[in-house]
């Protein structure tokens, strides 16, 4: 090895090293006994606001409002037909846009969480921090609680500052993790959840502007198929899964079904414990607190 | 901002299911719309595009079998036809007014208006209802703008005048929006409120985003006949439980060829297993919404709580 290559490979292991120690998974995570395996049924509650972001056409915030009009509620109707809470992770300009269903999802006992301002980060720190709170607020004037839960990548600081306990984006463990920012501090809960199980990649044409090329035209059947096959091998191992859902995409009715069914088959087998996000989170700081220091 | 300008085009909620009711009690509505473009690009409908053989199999296979089969299965159907394919084969069009189809607008050319101002957009939109009225005998009482194969996305471009100008120029209908999977009011102004009845649209049933797509230049397609099939079945099976409203979009050029002609026929002969299904043509549809379910009672325009703030999107 040349000592350009040394250079090299000193640099890489300092980068995995103290990637990785800014994670911490839960070796001897266990459930509440009778309990194999949480499922989070999550709502990303997004409507037309990523596609106003970035600028696309009226008809494409049209495919979004459909979300807010009618996925929302067929959403709410099919965990309600279940008996089951789950949790919408909402931006808060949707709370001005849609209070209605916002309302209805809150007082059937689903959890309210953040899911950015207005779907986005903005880069400047300060407007940051302006939107993380504008987002919180928004939720607490239309329910009248705070958020503690969020699926965003806002900055770990400002989060645990607003009083956040959990997030819920990446996936670098089946079950959840803990995980501080690049300065090894501001410590969070993630509740992982994988992108092939989120209908975003398999039902949504030019997703993040991919245009034809990316095809994401599955039907429902087989999406189905794979779901299936994910909770039971999470199953078996006694682990956990969070299921992404988008009331423009999921709340149309041929999706709404495949849920139901999805639902049904999971329901019927022993120590599925399906809870909110919050609830698992407030569990595992319990009794599997991050360490100290 | 007034209202939620730039974000909604409808009231806040739609229809619940229990509060849809079709004529004579009917289950479920099923509009089957049919776009006699031939492929083009946002220009709309150039020369080059009429003379590929895609094109001749379209306009003069495609459309015979889309109409025997419409025909065998005692079904109606809407054409949205481009102005220019109206003159262009103006048999075909009384061939399918014969068949007791309807023939709405679609555009002159089914160009992209969403460059246009509005001047230019209201030209075109003339031009194309004048066209159409001349040849079927009756003004057009609805419009299309649907997506094409390389549009970036699958939803139909039109420009932020295109509902208004509908409205001034006496359109009944808009034959594709994608807030609702039932008939609903697009609100153009919220004061008045003046809004444009709005028929559903959405490209999971739609055939040309499944049968060898993406088209030659964005990659090399696939044909995907049974994901079509399963979505529409799957649509249609949820939508006649909700008592609500299924609808599909077909092309001559692509569905009307050999195998995927059997995607048509299953569906159609699922269809025929459930009683109670209105199959209006879109123009009866918007008739009787209208006439049921006007926008002065139906619409529920809540005041907007929206606030405008420095650092974020208005």
């Amino acid at each position: 090895m040349t000592s350009t290559m040394q250079h090299e490979l000193q640099e890489l292991r300092e980068a995995a090293e103290s990637y990785g120690a800014r994670h911490v998974h839960l070796a001897h995570f266990a459930y509440p006994p009778g309990i194999r395996m949480a499922v989070n049924l999550t709502v990303d509650f997004d409507a037309m606001l990523l596609r106003r972001a970035s600028n696309e056409p009226p008809m494409q915030l049209a495919k979004g409002e459909f979300g807010g009009r009618v996925g929302i509620w067929r959403l709410l109707e099919l965990f309600a037909s279940h008996s089951m809470h789950a949790t919408i992770f909402t931006p808060g300009r949707i709370c001005e846009l849609y209070p209605q269903a916002v309302v209805a999802a809150a007082r059937a006992g689903h959890e309210i969480a953040d899911h950015m301002w207005e779907h986005r980060v903005p880069k400047e720190r300060d407007l940051e921090y302006d939107h993380l709170v504008k987002s919180t607020q928004a939720i607490v004037r239309i329910i009248g609680r705070r958020p503690v839960g969020t699926r965003s990548h806002h900055t770990p600081a400002f989060l645990t500052q607003l009083g956040y306990i959990y997030t819920s984006t990446d996936t670098a463990d089946h079950l959840p993790y803990y995980v501080a920012d690049a300065q090894h501090q501001n410590v969070l809960l993630n509740l992982p959840f994988h992108y092939a199980i989120d209908d975003a990649m398999f039902f949504n044409f030019g997703w993040i502007g991919s245009g034809p090329h990316g095809q994401r035209l599955a039907d429902p059947e087989s999406v189905l198929e794979i779901w299936w096959d994910a909770f039971q091998s999470l199953y078996k191992q006694g682990s956990y899964l969070n299921v992404c859902l988008h009331p423009f995409i999921s709340g149309r009715a041929l999706r709404t079904a495949m849920l139901d069914r999805f639902i049904t088959r999971m329901q019927a087998l022993p120590g599925v414990w399906f809870t909110t996000c919050e609830t698992l989170a407030r569990y595992c700081l319990e009794h599997f607190p991050p360490p100290r220091g | 901002m007034p209202w939620k300008d730039g974000y909604t085009t409808s009231d806040e909620k739609s229809l619940a299911d229990q509060e849809v009711r079709w004529p004579e009690g009917k289950q479920c509505a099923c509009v089957i719309v049919i776009d006699l473009s031939v492929a083009s690009g946002p220009a709309g409908i150039t020369p080059a595009d009429l003379t590929t053989a895609a094109s001749q199999f379209g306009t003069q296979v495609g459309v015979r079998s889309l109409l025997e089969m419409l025909q065998r299965f005692d079904m109606t159907a809407t054409f949205a036809v481009p102005a220019v394919i109206a003159e262009l084969y103006p048999a075909t069009v009384r061939a399918i007014l014969e068949h007791g189809h309807e023939v709405a607008a679609h555009g002159f050319k089914h160009e992209d208006v969403s460059q246009l101002d509005k001047d230019q957009e209201r030209e075109r939109l003339e031009a194309a209802t004048a066209s159409l009225t001349r040849i079927t005998g009756q003004r057009p009482a609805g419009w299309y703008s649907l997506p094409r194969q390389r549009d970036p996305f699958a939803v139909g471009t039109i420009s932020p005048h295109t509902i208004d100008l509908l409205l001034d120029a006496g359109y009944e209908y808009m034959g594709n929006g994608l807030a609702d999977d039932m008939p609903y009011y697009w609100v153009t102004d919220v004061q008045t409120p003046r809004a444009l009845l709005t028929l559903p649209y959405y490209y999971h049933f739609d055939d040309q985003f499944f049968l060898m797509f993406p088209p030659p230049g964005l990659g090399s397609g696939l044909e995907n006949p049974k994901p079509f099939l399963t979505n529409c079945l799957l649509e249609f099976d949820a939508q006649y439980k909700r008592g609500r409203y299924f609808s599909m979009v077909l092309h001559p050029h692509i569905i009307g060829f050999g195998h995927r002609i059997r995607i048509l026929e299953a569906l159609f002969s699922h269809l025929q297993d459930f009683p109670g299904i209105w199959n209006p043509t879109a123009v009866q549809c918007a008739h009787y919404w209208q006439a049921h379910y006007p926008a002065r009672t139906t619409l529920h325009l809540e005041p907007s709580i929206w606030q405008d703030y420095p650092g974020s999107l208005s």
